[in-house]
């Protein structure tokens, strides 16, 4: 079936993961909308485009990642991959150390 | 009497009423004719396990409380052909002649025709705390209400007093007690966890469905896959996005937490009850013996002036028929008069005297007198209802002195009418020197001079106001539904410290619409004198407006309510049909293991919703990247039985999720069953699967060259797929972030790690070679615990966003 398209094996998978990221990505922005028009018909004010960009922080670090995946499997390199994992990770635990809910917060 | 206790069959048939049921027979119906039996042996297996656990825990919970109801068999006096019997009371007719003595419950509904002292308990039926005369005079009434009926002793009352015969008028079902049962005998409304379970089984249904169908068109239309491949690997992938193990894993909670509840006098009747229990938002209670002890105690003695009167009680307990020994008998005032002297050591003061003579409490002068004396001094005292002592009195002693009464009658009368409409029970207390002679008569009650009051009240539970306290600390409202009137419900609440929003009157409630009441029951704190069907009424619109409610009770008047309430809870001592129509039953009359309860609740809670959350979101994930995995790969990403192997082995992990910590703040507030945050999650969480399972597939086929080693890049997608599957619960079990700063419990743990170790090794063993699975390159278990551990904080990061966003 892959050739049925036209598209080679690393064009679908290319294609499938992106559509997978694209997907995430569209879901997070109906959700954040859906919550924007839930606060804006509760009377609670609305979110700054700065604080906008910073809620979406993981959408950023997932494209970002999609875009690394796709060279480094395209190289074929272990080593790039294993590289950029590494490095994405460190991102991750500060933003999540930053993040930090404490143990007294609403559920 | 006939109740909705259920059948061995019933309780078997109960655990079928659930639709991933359904989900499961279906597959492996289509399993075994179309597909490998072994499938269908397998999902029937996991099918069969969830049944019998089910089962076995309600049976026994079912079996503990009919045990309860065997204790307490009721049995009659019965005269018939001039002949006095004691006889089962299920055996009574209409006309038999009964007799009923202090602390015998009325066999059946009886005309009283004669009766002596005779005082019945009826705050099963009515609400009302203090025991309420019962003569045999005929009433002229239209339409009478039971609880204005004085000539009626009901069945299921108690006697409290004297004795009494009456003629049996209608037993059994046909009894008002029988009226109550019989609304019972409907099946049991649906709770919130049940509609949950259900919405959340229809998802499935409309996910499985899609996604089976799509997956075997897209197969299907493939030249190189046969029919049979195509609809194999659809089946495997519905297989794989059922939770077959939710049952098994929902009764697992509930059995444990029915067992941890029972070690602090809990009995759980209804299983699924306790997710509700943990749920619930609003506690309705009825007030006698639920918030108040349901006893009479002395609460105080006043005499008419500022002084204190020492006189008041050392008088009534001489003017006084209890009988004391080890224990103290007789009719309720005297007891707790008694009780109260005793316990402030003041019972002494009666040896100083001497009884002389005593007039017995009779109805028509509804007072009682004695004589005693005291050194030289002779003292005619009485003791009962006040209008019949005042009507006996010509003085008043106030602080010492002696004033005519007519020139206080209006203070005293204003006193007393204050205090009564609190809810207190008065009795008076006066004496007058009387004339030392051979012998007393009622006609010797006159001229007396009224010394005090005696106040009676039943009084709140020791633990009510801190157990309310933690009800409200933990979300949960309380409202109180009661017969009594205002002023005593209010009373009560001060007393308890429940701040009353607003309070609203049976008769009030009987003027509105239906959608009035939807409106105040959420604005009002206190129903009083309200009916049974309008308890009813509450907590229909209460649930109709979205709230969980919990209904506690302990009366025939309150089983309606029971039944109806998403939590039904009684006591031990509650009459049967409560307890029958309860869904947990407190064997002990403690009102803070009711929170307790409520914490066991939203911890079982807690971890089921772990589960769902789990399986909707890698679950789907991972199935959804398989379908797509198919339509470009040359073979399928993995086999059937791998699927079901995984599915397998995944269900084991999860087995002890049941056992797992729940965060404290998760604990604080009632939580709900919300299909459209399930369908949230699994949309947004669901893809993050999916990723790093295509990214699995980048690094299989363009890393380790697996495109033309169809069990090599199998077995890369079998374990990371099982990895990532598995571990992710570290991260979905809490909300807390990092997610590691909550400690999951030690046996998910251990047999997590220990389910996780078995995935990896699989592919090196001879089951892995039977699977189709063959060993991997060691540098591609670096490379998967990077990406694991990537995707571990990713999701991780992910929660930051969602949960900022959604809210539960």
């Amino acid at each position: 079936m892959a050739g049925m398209l036209g598209l080679d094996l690393f064009q679908w998978w290319a294609a499938c993961i992106s559509g997978g990221s694209v997907f995430l990505t569209l879901v997070s922005i109906y959700l954040y909308a859906n919550s924007r028009t839930r606060r804006k018909n509760s009377g609670q004010p609305k979110a700054s485009v700065l604080k906008v960009g910073g809620d979406f922080i993981f959408v950023w670090v997932l494209l970002a990642l999609l875009v690394f995946y796709i060279v480094s499997i395209n190289i074929g390199s272990a080593v790039v991959f294993a590289a950029g994992n590494i490095f994405v990770e460190a991102i991750l635990i500060i933003y999540l150390l930053k993040n930090k809910k404490r143990k007294s917060d609403e559920p | 009497m006939p109740t909705h206790v259920l059948s061995t069959a019933q309780v078997l048939l109960r655990q079928f009423k659930n639709p991933i049921f359904a989900i499961l027979i279906a597959c492996a119906i289509i399993a075994g004719v179309y597909s490998d039996p072994r499938q269908a042996v397998i999902i029937l297996l996991m099918i069969a396990i969830s049944v019998i656990l089910g089962f076995y825990n309600e049976h026994k919970a079912e079996k503990i409380v009919e045990n309860l109801r065997q204790n307490v068999a009721i049995k009659a006096v019965v005269t018939r052909d001039g002949k006095s019997s004691q006889i089962d009371s299920r055996l009574l007719v209409p006309g038999d002649f009964v007799t009923v003595y202090v602390g015998d419950i009325a066999p059946a509904d009886m005309r009283i025709v004669k009766s002596k002292d005779l005082q019945a308990d009826e705050a099963t039926f009515t609400g009302e705390s203090f025991p309420v005369e019962k003569t045999s005079g005929s009433l002229n009434l239209e339409h009478p209400m039971p609880q204005q009926l004085t000539n009626y002793l009901f069945m299921g009352t108690v006697v409290k007093n004297g004795s009494g015969q009456g003629i049996v008028i209608s037993t059994g079902k046909n009894t008002q007690f029988g009226s109550i049962s019989r609304s019972l005998m409907r099946s049991h409304p649906e709770t919130e966890f049940q509609r949950g379970v259900r919405q959340y089984g229809n998802m499935l249904i409309t996910l499985t469905l899609a996604l089976t169908v799509g997956i075997f068109a897209l197969n299907a239309l493939r030249p190189d896959r046969t029919l049979v491949d195509a609809l194999l690997f659809s089946l495997a992938v519905a297989v794989g996005l059922v939770p077959e193990l939710m049952p098994a894993i929902v009764t697992i909670s509930l059995a444990q937490g029915a067992s941890r509840m029972a070690k602090v006098k809990v009995v759980v009747k209804r299983l699924v009850s306790i997710e509700d229990f943990g749920n619930m938002d609003v506690f309705c209670t009825d007030k006698t013996g639920t918030l108040t002890e349901g006893k009479i105690c002395l609460d105080d003695y006043r005499g008419l002036g500022e002084k204190e009167d020492e006189r008041i009680l050392t008088y009534s307990l001489l003017c006084n028929s209890a009988i004391v020994g080890d224990t103290i008998v007789g009719n309720p005032m005297d007891t707790a008069i008694w009780e109260y002297a005793i316990k402030d050591g003041k019972q002494e003061s009666v040896r100083l005297y001497a009884k002389i003579d005593e007039m017995p409490f009779d109805y028509q002068r509804r007072i009682m007198s004695v004589v005693v004396k005291n050194n030289d001094e002779t003292l005619l005292i009485s003791k009962g209802a006040p209008e019949s002592i005042f009507a006996r009195c010509k003085y008043a002693d106030i602080s010492g002195n002696i004033k005519p009464i007519s020139s206080v009658q209006k203070a005293i009368d204003e006193k007393f009418l204050n205090l009564s409409i609190l809810g207190y029970r008065i009795l008076a207390v006066a004496s007058r020197n009387a004339e030392a002679k051979p012998s007393y008569h009622i006609e010797d009650e006159r001229d007396l001079t009224l010394l005090g009051l005696l106040i009676f009240t039943d009084p709140p539970k020791k633990d009510a106001h801190e157990a309310i306290n933690k009800l409200k600390e933990m979300g949960v409202e309380v409202k109180i539904l009661t017969g009594d009137n205002e002023l005593v419900a209010k009373t009560i609440c001060d007393e308890l410290k429940v701040p009353v929003k607003k309070l609203v009157s049976g008769s009030d409630l009987m003027q509105m619409s239906w959608t009035e009441i939807k409106k105040i029951v959420e604005e009002t704190t206190i129903f009083a004198r309200i009916t049974p069907e309008q308890k009813l009424d509450i907590i229909k619109a209460l649930k109709a407006n979205g709230h969980v409610v919990g209904f506690g009770g302990d009366g025939v008047n309150d089983a309606p309510a029971l039944y109806e309430a998403d939590v039904g809870i009684s006591v031990d001592t509650a009459v049967d049909v409560s307890k029958e129509a309860a869904d947990i039953v407190l064997l002990e009359k403690d009102l803070l293991v009711l929170s307790d309860g409520i914490k066991e609740g939203r911890r079982i809670f807690g971890n089921t919703i772990k589960y769902i959350l789990m399986g909707t979101s890698s679950n789907f994930g991972n199935m959804f990247s398989a379908a797509a995995a198919s339509v470009f790969l040359p073979f399928l990403p993995m086999a059937a039985m791998q699927i079901l192997f995984m599915n397998l082995l995944y269900d084991v992990a999860n087995m002890t999720l049941p056992t797992d910590n729940v965060d404290e703040e998760y604990i604080k507030a009632p939580a709900r069953w919300d299909i459209k945050f399930v369908r949230k999650y699994t949309l947004f969480f669901g893809p993050f699967s999916s990723l790093y399972d295509f990214l699995t597939y980048g690094i299989m086929l363009f890393i380790f060259g697996a495109a033309t080693n169809q069990a090599l890049f199998q077995s890369g997608w079998f374990v990371e797929s099982f990895w990532t599957e598995v571990l992710v619960i570290f991260v979905i079990r809490t909300r807390r972030i990092p997610f590691f700063t909550s400690r999951p419990g030690k046996w998910l743990t251990l047999l997590t790690l220990s389910c996780v170790a078995i995935g990896t090794i699989i592919p090196f063993t001879y089951l892995g070679s039977f699977l189709g699975f063959t060993a991997l390159p060691p540098e591609y278990w670096g490379l998967l615990i990077l990406m694991v551990t990537t995707y571990l904080f990713l999701v991780d990061a992910g929660k930051v966003f969602f949960y900022k966003i959604c809210k539960f």
